[in-house]
């Protein structure tokens, strides 16, 4: 099993040199720069600010040089904003998308697992195709909908919630948008379970525990459950990865201060460094994340062998 | 139900459309930035609640009667938010700073009235020899190049606000934190969440916080203006930045009085490109297409009356004569016609027309089907082919630098109310000229009035010069900008100001009764 993991950490070593090179090729093969400014300034201080990040420089040596500083750990000062380090913005970012995101997994999980169960076991029944229509739509509708209807119902109207802003360890502040960001999540998880359920429901080994005369909710939690969640736990590996990186519409509705919205504006504005530091995070999580599902997915299914 | 009192709690929460860029004074110039500067730090002269330059760090000053030598004389009072004196020395050391290549500020050209500012920036001199002295603890002197009329104006820019030298020094790019910046204005810093939401407190120290009622002032980053709208719906937020123009119907009948809007300096325009064709030789198209343009229709109905249509370049200023062209006079047909003739006296005609594209960058929808509009409006008046072509700001900003696209999108937020700072984007060797204009009379007009100590003689070069660009048709003016603010009817202490400048120093909170 360690060693398992410990090759695992090891090849993924090169697939992030990988991205991490193909991003710097990219980010650096865009027109403008990160100095070209709505107020054009006089080209000598352009030249000289862009001397001061070493961006005069040939691209290859720009790149051993960010390479070397990241094997450092340093990923470089962001040009977009002045005087703050891509490791501070980092830093201060990445434990509220974190928070935001598991918690959306965990809500996603909690709701949707039951409910695929329910719908599985009580296959072709309204307590199937009810929640299964809902599901639907809750695939459906996109978080940029989801999110501002949030808002003005519990926001604007009752004024149960607050609107959005941040205020750690605050729940009321954590509620909508964990809710937003995890409501097309509880669908896919419902939709998942129930197949991989149904499945499960149909083979010799539950046939034989209905022929004993087992009850239903022994059948289903001792021996359909673990099977099926096998399925989810694949699905979960990139997902939760996504949902930790992707939940930029949320954090823009909600005014989060994540790093997602760092992403989109540093690299609308060339801000290499920036965009460069967050595609390595979002690089090593996905990585990351899909070997935990991995490591799940042994644990649930013993046919799977690590080795 | 807003009461007259004041309100028990005395806070305001703002909106900014992006993230300030930073909080190092002499590192920005972006409009997010310059609104939390506003209210941490203090330049010699400030901003009045109606967007005046006033009194600020400094209590009163003399010019000699050359105009070349003014002398600031600081309030004793004033202080850093940590109890240590401001100093003329602290000012030395800021501009200094600002000019200094080391430093690396964007705009150091903004100075370049004061002697030797300009060859500093470009390396030529030392910060040492910047035309500002310190005589005393209280007194700054400065010299300029030429009289300036409009340096009080420069002084309430957030590159000449002061900067604490010792946390500089001790923190280096850290000292912008909370825990170490030291400013000089009405308020402190006490929180910032890079990208997200800035807290400020009052400053104890500052010398008229006896008068300055807030307890507390946060800015919330809004990019997202409908993000912006609701939280203020929500009562989160009584001051917002922005909303966009097709929302206003909306707005005022939800919101009524607490939209706002009021003229802002600024112009949103198309400009010509002087150096490849069609445009560059031919006055005669770029006439035809300024003048075929409906510009009342198109912001009636694309802008919901939030601009005001521009038929020249500058916005509506006190003692300066706007050089309104002649076609503004004509009724539509009689405008049309004159287009049409011209037009064909430029060589084009139904069977070979004009075909272009507008040059802008990605603004959203609304931008779009203004744009569709001036095309549209091209091709049924004239019958030119005319397309839009959007791309990604950094783009298209650096394809119109490199002068490649014929015909593109040029706007204007003028730094200070002077008519200089707009007429300088046509001015041959600017970096601002993107269209690559070049007429030695313009040039010499605005090279005159920067000698012109009396300011009526030198609003007439200006008037001028002018008028010499619309004689030229070097740009496609579109329309004025508006300020465009939600605010609560309980905070009051500002007023709708040219500048789009509200200190939150002068802000209070009445008391009222739910959001």
């Amino acid at each position: 099993m360690l060693r398992y993991i410990l090759r695992r950490v090891l090849e993924s070593i090169p697939t992030l040199l990988l991205i991490v090179t193909i991003a710097f090729a990219l980010l650096h093969l865009a027109p403008g720069g990160p100095f070209s400014a709505d107020k054009a300034m006089l080209p000598e201080i352009q030249h000289g600010i862009e001397a001061r990040y070493h961006l005069d420089e040939p691209l290859w040596r720009q790149y051993v040089r960010y390479m070397s500083d990241l094997a450092h750990g340093d990923l470089g000062p962001s040009f977009q904003y002045r005087n703050i380090s891509v490791n501070q913005i980092i830093a201060n970012g990445f434990p509220v998308d974190l928070t935001v995101g598991l918690c959306a997994i965990a809500l996603a999980l909690l709701i949707g697992v039951p409910i695929g169960l329910n719908a599985a076991w009580r296959h072709h029944s309204w307590w199937d195709r009810v929640p299964m229509a809902l599901a639907v739509a809750g695939i459906s509708l996109p978080v940029f909908v989801i999110a501002p209807l949030l808002v003005l119902v519990f926001a604007v109207h009752l004024h149960w919630l607050p609107a959005g802003d941040w205020v750690r360890g605050s729940i009321s502040h954590l509620l909508l948008p964990v809710l937003a960001l995890a409501l097309p999540y509880v669908a896919y998880v419902a939709r998942i379970v129930r197949g991989s359920t149904l499945e499960v429901l149909g083979t010799a080994y539950i046939r034989t525990a209905r022929a004993k005369g087992l009850p239903a909710q022994r059948i289903l939690l001792h021996h359909a459950l673990r099977p099926s969640l096998a399925a989810v736990v694949s699905f979960l590996g990139p997902t939760t990865a996504g949902v930790i990186t992707i939940s930029i519409v949320v954090e823009t509705v909600f005014g989060l201060p994540g790093i997602g919205r760092f992403f989109v504006t540093g690299a609308l504005n060339r801000d290499y460094t920036l965009v460069l530091g967050i595609t390595i995070l979002y690089g090593a999580l996905i990585i990351l994340f899909n070997l935990l599902a991995d490591l799940c997915y042994a644990w649930i299914d013993p046919r799977v062998r690590l080795e | 139900m807003v009461g007259t009192a004041l309100a028990q709690t005395q806070s305001v929460a703002r909106t900014l459309d992006d993230a300030p860029r930073s909080l190092d004074p002499q590192l920005t110039t972006d409009i997010p930035s310059q609104r939390v500067l506003d209210d941490l730090f203090e330049g010699l002269a400030t901003l009045s609640i109606d967007g005046q330059a006033v009194p600020g760090a400094a209590s009163s000053w003399q010019q000699s009667a050359d105009g070349l030598t003014w002398v600031f004389h600081l309030r004793p009072e004033a202080r850093w938010s940590n109890g240590e004196p401001l100093t003329a020395g602290d000012f030395v050391y800021s501009w200094r700073r600002e000019v200094d290549p080391k430093t690396g500020s964007g705009y150091a050209q903004a100075l370049s009235p004061i002697v030797n500012a300009l060859d500093i920036a470009l390396g030529h001199k030392s910060p040492e020899t910047l035309g500002v002295a310190a005589s005393d603890a209280h007194t700054l002197t400065v010299h300029l190049n030429a009289p300036t009329p409009y340096l009080l104006e420069l002084l309430v820019q957030n590159y000449l606000y002061p900067v604490y030298r010792p946390a500089i020094e001790r923190y280096g790019d850290d000292w912008i934190r909370p825990d170490h910046l030291v400013s000089n204005g009405a308020f402190a810093l006490q929180e910032d969440l890079i990208g997200a939401r800035i807290t400020l407190r009052p400053n104890p120290y500052y010398w008229d916080a006896s008068h300055v009622q807030l307890k507390s002032v946060v800015y919330f980053n809004m990019p997202d203006r409908a993000q912006a709208v609701l939280r203020f719906l929500a009562g989160d937020v009584q001051f917002t930045d922005s909303f966009a123009a097709s929302q206003r119907p909306w707005l005022k009948s939800v919101l009524g009085d607490q939209v706002v809007n009021a003229p802002w300096l600024g112009i949103y325009m198309l400009a010509f490109n002087f150096k490849v064709p069609p445009f560059r030789d031919n006055p005669a198209l770029r006439r035809a297409l300024i003048l075929a343009i409906d510009r009342a229709s198109l912001t009636r109905y694309l802008k919901y009356d939030m601009y005001v249509p521009a038929d020249t370049l500058m916005p509506p200023l006190v003692g300066y004569q706007p050089q309104h062209p002649a076609w503004a006079a004509l009724d539509t047909p009689a405008r049309e016609a004159l287009a049409r003739r011209l037009y064909a006296q430029a060589g084009y005609s139904p069977e070979h027309p004009l075909r272009v594209d507008i040059s802008t960058s990605v603004q959203g929808a609304d931008e779009r089907h203004y744009f569709e509009a001036v095309a549209a409006m091209w091709h049924s008046v004239l019958g030119a082919e005319v397309s839009v072509d959007e791309s990604e700001y950094k783009v298209m900003s650096q394809n119109r630098e490199l002068h490649r696209l014929p015909l593109f999108l040029d706007s204007w937020i003028g730094d200070f109310a002077d008519p200089v700072n707009f007429l300088q984007l046509f001015y041959a060797d600017s970096s601002l000229n993107y269209g690559g204009y070049r007429n030695g009379r313009f040039d010499a007009l605005l090279d005159r009035a920067a000698q012109e100590p009396d300011n009526t003689a030198r609003y007439r070069l200006l008037e001028q010069a002018e008028a010499l660009l619309n004689e030229d048709g070097v740009y496609v003016p579109l329309y004025y900008y508006s300020t465009r603010h939600l605010v609560k009817p309980y905070i009051k202490g500002w007023q709708s100001n040219l500048m789009d400048r509200n200190l939150s120093r002068y802000m209070y909170v009445l008391d009222h009764q739910g959001r």
